[in-house]
């Protein structure tokens, strides 16, 4: 078996017979893997705090190929994140993010989706409870970007036209993002998105974390990340996490 | 499907047992004397028939109210929240705490689609409307799910007019502060008490 040390964030751990604990773990080396924490729950001298929910460390893995279970020989905590489960807005917001990754993520090294994580978890660690919504938004829009599947905002996401940025557009989430005019009037479907919202849109997937949404546009922004979502990324099963945080049962 | 497949089928559906550990304990129940295997199964129906949850705070029993509930030495001012029903029992081998518990039957976690209504909320805060409560102990797993659950609790009690309190976190009795993780250590240093 070979030794994979890798900076890792736990996000999604369970119970696993008497003493154990499986996590999964999105990973800067190794993709998101499962890994078996033998002993986990008797003893917190081999993992210490490091294996509750949302943080972040240097994992120590045995690898096999060809197994879908690794095994985790330690992992040496940098920063655990106990602000996001101070606030039900956080926590359900760090959950759908961590859920897109688990759902979508792939098991090939990926520093660019590890990083997307991790800053995710600490802009929402940090928000406000009226700005965590507007933060897990953002978060979840370059966990997406990420993934390679970053909605057209600028060119036309049919023919690649620029669009000039005062344009009503149509939001084609089969076309992958808006589309200029002459692309549009053909479209099958879609939702029309003002300047305004598509300056929105651009600012939560490049932007810095500092917009706040009001919660009609928070609402908006929402249903269009769920579209999104399930046009591109859905396999079939339900989005428990996402699901949660938008409806905001607390 | 045979009787084996069944059998396997079914003793892989539990928790921490795979298809190959399935298999050999149905083995093992095929070497045994038919008898052992109809205890086995007579327990089986005799758990699903008679345990269900304590008609008061959800704690597994076989009568309408279980023990600790129809204890009339027990302060039934104070009540201590928990996620499971085996979670009282590690609090009663303490030996120290003599009020009634609460068994919320999970704690919050997204990620498991288990939300608040998920969760025996309103039945607490039936107990604590009923008057006699005067404090309510959280005592949810030291975990960030434990947390949020406990924070949600707390917030749906904030107006009912009871103390409400959360078991504290830090070292444990007998550690080493050299080996302690600095999680711990951060958590110990800021629920420090004057002495």
């Amino acid at each position: 078996m070979a030794l994979l040390a890798t900076d890792a964030i736990v996000l999604h751990a369970f119970d696993y017979l008497e003493s154990s604990r499986i996590l999964r773990l999105v990973t800067r080396e190794g993709g998101v893997r499962s890994v078996l924490a033998k002993g986990a729950r008797r003893s917190s001298r081999r993992f210490g705090g490091g294996l509750d929910l949302f943080a972040q460390g240097t994992a120590h893995l045995y690898t096999k190929p060809g197994r879908d279970l690794d095994t985790l020989a330690g992992f040496d905590i940098a920063r655990s994140r106990p602000a996001l489960g101070e606030d039900l807005g956080r926590f359900t917001g760090a959950s759908a993010v961590a859920e897109l990754t688990l759902r979508f993520g792939g098991e090939a090294a990926d520093g660019g989706l590890f990083d997307a994580v991790s800053n995710a978890f600490d802009a929402i660690a940090v928000a406000s409870a009226g700005s965590a919504s507007t933060a897990t938004l953002a978060s979840a829009w370059r966990v997406v970007a990420e993934l390679g599947f970053a909605p057209a905002t600028d060119i036309c996401g049919e023919c690649h036209a620029p669009i000039a940025p005062d344009a009503t557009t149509m939001f084609s989430h089969a076309a992958g993002g808006t589309l200029c005019q002459r692309c549009g009037r053909t479209a099958p479907a879609g939702r029309l998105l003002p300047p305004d919202a598509r300056h929105t849109l651009r600012q939560l997937l490049y932007g810095d974390d500092s917009l706040t949404l009001d919660e009609p546009s928070a609402r908006a922004h929402q249903r269009l990340l769920r579209e999104f979502l399930a046009e591109h990324l859905s396999d079939g099963r339900p989005l428990k996490a996402l699901e949660l945080w938008e409806d905001r049962r607390w | 499907m045979s009787a084996i497949d069944d059998l396997t089928g079914e003793l892989a559906r539990l928790p921490g047992i795979g298809r190959k550990t399935a298999l050999r304990l149905t083995y093992h129940l095929l070497k045994q004397p038919p008898e052992q295997s109809r205890r086995l199964a007579e327990a089986l129906r005799t758990l699903s028939d008679k345990v269900h949850p304590c008609a008061r705070c959800a704690n597994l029993t076989e009568e309408e109210l279980c023990s600790i509930c129809r204890d009339p030495r027990r302060d039934a001012a104070i009540i201590c929240v928990v996620e499971e029903s085996a979670d009282i029992g590690a609090i009663e081998r303490a030996g120290e705490y003599r009020g009634q518990y609460h068994v919320l039957g999970g704690r919050l976690s997204p990620l498991d689609g288990i939300s608040p209504e998920d969760l025996a909320i309103p039945q607490l805060l039936n107990r604590v409307d009923s008057g006699g409560v005067r404090e309510v102990i959280l005592a949810t797993n030291p975990s960030l799910e434990g947390e949020a659950t406990a924070l949600y609790v707390q917030r749906q009690l904030m107006s009912h007019g009871v103390t409400v309190t959360r078991i504290a976190r830090g070292l444990p009795v007998g550690g080493d502060l050299e080996y302690a993780d600095g999680v711990t250590i951060a958590q110990a240093l800021s629920a420090r008490r004057a002495m």
